[in-house]
């Protein structure tokens, strides 16, 4: 029996399959348009980015890796400056992440040093830890938003305005500006910002407003650091996420704000998709953690969620999607091969899971869905509950909609390890 | 150490995995960081694999760097019990590499009964192409035993490996003409083989290995040890395929001859065909079609791996009649065998390098008609306006598509004809634009302004337009002339619109460079015209 702890929470081994912190930067560097991602690592690092990225077309990508080749592992402290300079020259960035990676950090190089020998008041270089021996898939922006912390100007403590954190695109920001002004919040700004030089004032009157669920530890430091309040909320996914994280909100600017109706009314418009949920089994086997909230909505929704996995659970930082997933089976860092065995006793009726995982599932029969999709989709807030439902409808419908796969041989050839033996 | 954006070669563990995933009953334990992982997806989402990839990736994490533990000897005894597999093969990552351990003992600690294979792969030294056939090679060695050759004239087949480069189509093919000729296929492998497979090989009659990158060495090792010929010729294009039949009939007949088993006899062309009863290729005829006329003043340039570059740079000129304007590869081991082999195709040195911005300097300054490259010379050219093909890894998830599109043998040769040909811009057509400009033809012009803002939508629609080709979807052309010392008059921008839209650029570019050899700063429309003049449009 894998332990249990005094939460409710199973942690496991970590055996499931995602991607390292490095992912990040496919919508960091867009997010913040003036900056440049540097990763000191190796060829596969390289590989990986094109590999996770390759479906976009970059004529000048704003990201790159300095690459460590053989004659570059006996030096201990890689020599990043001519490059710099090449970047600087090529793409005038305001600021540079330096990013680390598996290899640097079995080398031991000393990344924070490194940063700051490079850094000059000009050209900030700041280290963001984002290795694969630590860090998956989304968690790393939480060390991107943290090497950011020093540059967010202090606000006054009488400063009273509420900060977003996480990166969302355009479109969610002003939603979430205008919602807030709506209801009488006032509105610091967003971390990250879409520039380096217009990140958020954050002082003792700031309240931070977690956007996305994968940023606890940049939220503990702006609390530690900064004296700001780190609202506890549920995160604004579906109609129950969103009424609570904007009552929750209101109630720190002493405001009371009755918002049942708006979310009886998503809801209402949502009945083509809840009519369809109701009662389906989910799983969601763990990626780019966000699995907790989306768990909740679609609980919310009706649905019988069978097993929430994530990567990284924070009891505190996610204390209120924990309570509401009360009863469900929520495991950290799971087994995969366990998963799968769970699966095919319990057959759900979709599972939430990752690209290298989803094929494959659906293969063996299984209605499976992409979970790196819904970190590329707007399904933030009130504008983004129809998006949010609808992508999981969608699969549901799109598997009944077509003829069931009858025959093994459908598949035959597509994968050279397991073509029958007769045809060889 | 240098900066690197985009790579065309893949990992060694990949190269690794490569190979496992194409054997049955042979698993890939990657001793890794989870971040390794991510070569798994690749097999799911280009090759849209409906069973599990055949790796696992057992997981290094910083706690186990801190406490020394690892997870390895656990993971074989997992993958053992639920996987069975017969053969495991271990290794390492660029980053555990460094950390210089005995994986042999690990494995032993492990005490597993499955066979276990450490590979050592070091990620610093090779790359994908030398991993896969590294260790392939090493398998056909470690399981290859003498024994009698068939009794029916049998070829292996040695070489397609998941995710290479159209191999489901070229099997085929090779099948097809095989079939033709009366010649069974004794073993294909790695695709689909399993380790009794590897051991059938000496039965073969003939070795055959189409791609350079991988099952040559295998091939050569079958050759030295067990006397089975090998065939290392890539049929690529109608003549060569011809001189391929022709000399993979004279070997089965010399082994033949030597055990007294049957003689096989080259049937007529028409026996090639997919009804049985047309041209084995439509090649032929078509070069010499009046359509083609154009074709033999357009240039090309080629960039890949060693088989597809050699083999396309051939048929282009010897079989389409183009001009060849370069070629290149990024596989650096391959390079003098390449050169040999073009010595007589290519105006100037062959152009090695692995790093995409030198290929795409390339492409700009000779601005050929067709460049035949890889998935990164397809987003170069489409910056270019340039015509591309994709004829080499690396690819895109659009070179990986269902239908029967084979780049060897006769149905191969036409299917890069037909992609030659929907790709590059069309003859007569071509002549009406040049001689009466491209009045309604200038919406491209407009679309240009979308074009910073469509590369960045992430879904790679745009890419869609751009594979299609030049014929249909026009590239949007800038009508700005932009460079940093010259400046163009307004009578002199107004001239250059007139040039059609899709050699617009490459007029600007060579009036430009002659305005800068000239000295002028100010480019008017005498400038232009003595430049249309030197140069010659």
């Amino acid at each position: 029996m894998p332990p249990r702890s005094k939460s409710g929470l199973i942690r496991e081994d970590s055996a499931y399959h995602s991607f390292c912190g490095l992912a990040c930067v496919g919508w960091l560097y867009q997010k913040i348009q003036d900056s440049f991602f540097l990763i000191l690592g190796t060829h596969t690092c390289a590989h990986l980015l094109q590999n996770v990225l390759g479906v976009m077309v970059f004529a000048r990508p704003r990201f790159a890796v300095a690459l460590i080749e053989e004659g570059d592992l006996s030096r201990p402290q890689p020599d990043l400056q001519p490059l710099l300079d090449e970047i600087k020259a090529n793409h005038q960035p305001s600021v540079i992440f330096l990013l680390s990676s598996c290899t640097p950090e079995v080398m031991k190089v000393e990344f924070q040093g490194l940063a700051d020998a490079l850094s000059t008041p000009e050209l900030p270089v700041l280290f963001v830890p984002a290795s694969g021996l630590d860090y998956t898939f989304s968690q790393a922006e939480d060390s991107v938003l943290q090497s950011l912390v020093p540059f967010c100007p202090t606000a006054p403590a009488d400063d009273k305005r509420v900060v977003f954190l996480g990166s969302v695109n355009d479109m969610i920001a002003d939603d979430f500006a205008a919602e807030a002004e709506r209801l009488g919040i006032p509105v610091g700004g967003f971390l990250p910002a879409g520039r380096f030089n217009a990140l958020p004032a954050i002082g003792p009157g700031t309240v931070i407003a977690p956007l996305q669920p994968y940023l606890a530890k940049v939220a503990t430091r702006l609390n530690r650091e900064r004296g700001a309040t780190v609202l506890s909320s549920l995160f604004p996914f579906g109609p129950d996420g969103t009424r609570a994280f904007w009552e929750d909100l209101a109630a720190m600017f002493d405001k009371q704000v009755d918002l049942s109706a708006r979310e009886a009314a998503a809801w209402e418009r949502l009945r083509e998709h809840t009519d369809l949920l109701r009662g389906k089994k989910v799983f969601f086997t763990a990626d780019n953690l966000m699995e907790l909230p989306l768990a909740r909505f679609l609980r919310s929704a009706g649905c019988q969620v069978i097993e929430c996995s994530s990567p990284y659970i924070n009891r505190r930082f996610h204390a209120r999607e924990l309570a509401a997933l009360e009863g469900v089976k929520i495991v950290e860092q799971p087994n995969f091969d366990r998963q799968l065995r769970d699966i095919a006793e319990v057959q759900p009726d979709l599972v939430i899971s990752t690209m290298a995982t989803t094929n494959p599932l659906i293969g063996q029969g299984v209605v499976a869905k992409w979970s790196t999709e819904f970190a590329f989709m707007p399904i933030h807030g009130w504008a983004g509950v129809n998006t949010l439902a609808g992508m999981f409808t969608q699969s549901l419908r799109r598997h009944a909609q077509l003829p069931p796969l009858d025959d093994p041989d459908w598949t035959a050839g597509f994968m050279p390890g397991v073509i029958p033996l007769e045809t060889n | 150490m240098r900066l690197a954006y985009w790579m065309y070669e893949g990992t060694a563990h990949h190269g690794v995995g490569r190979i496992a995933n194409s054997l049955r009953g042979v698993h890939a334990v990657f001793h890794a960081p989870q971040g390794d992982d991510y070569v798994n997806p690749i097999f799911t989402m280009l090759e849209r694999s409906p069973d599990f990839p055949q790796m696992t990736t057992s997981l290094v994490s910083g706690r186990d760097l801190a406490q020394g533990t690892i997870q390895l000897p656990e993971t074989l005894r997992q993958v053992e019990a639920k996987l069975h597999p017969e053969l495991i093969v271990i290794c390492a990552s660029c980053s555990t590499t460094l950390l210089q351990e005995d994986l042999e003992q690990v494995a032993d600690s492990a005490e597993i009964a499955t066979e276990v294979l450490v590979y050592d792969a070091n990620p610093y030294r090779m790359q994908e192409t030398t991993a896969a056939d590294g260790l392939f090679t090493t398998l056909v060695q470690r399981y290859a035993r003498s024994q009698p050759l068939t009794r029916q004239p049998s070829v292996n087949l040695l070489g397609p490996a998941s995710l290479g480069f159209h191999v489901r189509s070229d099997m085929i093919a090779l099948r097809r003409m095989l079939a033709a000729l009366g010649v069974e296929v004794n073993v294909v492998a790695p695709w689909g083989a399993n380790l009794a497979d590897l051991s059938r090989l000496p039965a073969a009659w003939v070795t055959l290995a189409p791609y350079r990158e991988l099952g040559t060495e295998a091939a050569r090792l079958l050759e030295t040890q067990f006397g089975t010929p090998a065939l290392l010729d890539a049929p690529i294009g109608v003549k060569p395929t011809q001189a391929w039949l022709e000399r993979l009939v004279a070997l089965l007949n010399e082994v033949g001859a030597r055990n007294n088993g049957p003689a096989i006899r080259m049937p007529r062309l028409t026996a090639f065909s997919l009804d049985g009863m047309s041209a084995p290729s439509g090649v032929p005829w078509f070069a010499r079609t009046a359509d083609m006329e154009s074709f033999s003043r357009k240039r090309a340039f080629a960039f890949g791996d060693a088989t597809h570059t050699v083999g396309v740079i051939k048929f282009l000129r010897d079989e389409l009649g183009m001009e060849i304007a370069g070629a290149g590869t990024y596989l650096k081991n391959q390079a003098d065998w390449m050169r040999a082999q073009l010595a007589d195709y290519l105006p100037n040195d062959l152009l090695v390098t692995d790093q995409f911005q030198e290929v795409a300097n390339r492409i700009e300054q000779d601005m050929p008609d067709l460049v035949c490259g890889t998935q990164m010379e397809r987003h170069s050219c489409r910056k270019l306006e340039v015509p591309c093909m994709v004829i080499a890894p690396p690819t895109h998830i659009e070179n990986h598509l269902l239908g029967f599109y084979p780049f060897l043998g006769f149905a191969g040769a036409d299917v890069i004809a037909d992609r030659v040909y929907t790709t590059t811009k069309l003859g007569l057509e071509k002549h009406l634009i040049d001689l009466f400009g491209d009045a309604g033809l200038e919406y491209a012009d407009e679309a240009s302004g979308t074009e910073g803002h469509a590369a960045n939508n992430g879904n790679g629609k745009e890419d869609a337009a751009v594979a299609v080709g030049g014929t249909t979807a026009q590239q949007p052309a800038s009508t700005t002339p932009a460079s940093d010392q010259l400046e163009w008059s307004p009578e002199a921008q107004a001239m250059l619109k007139k040039v059609p839209f899709f050699v617009r650029r490459k007029a600007q570019r060579n009036t430009e460079k002659f305005a800068q050899e000239h000295g002028y700063t100010t480019i008017t429309p005498d400038v232009l015209r003595a430049a249309k003049e030197e140069i010659g449009g």
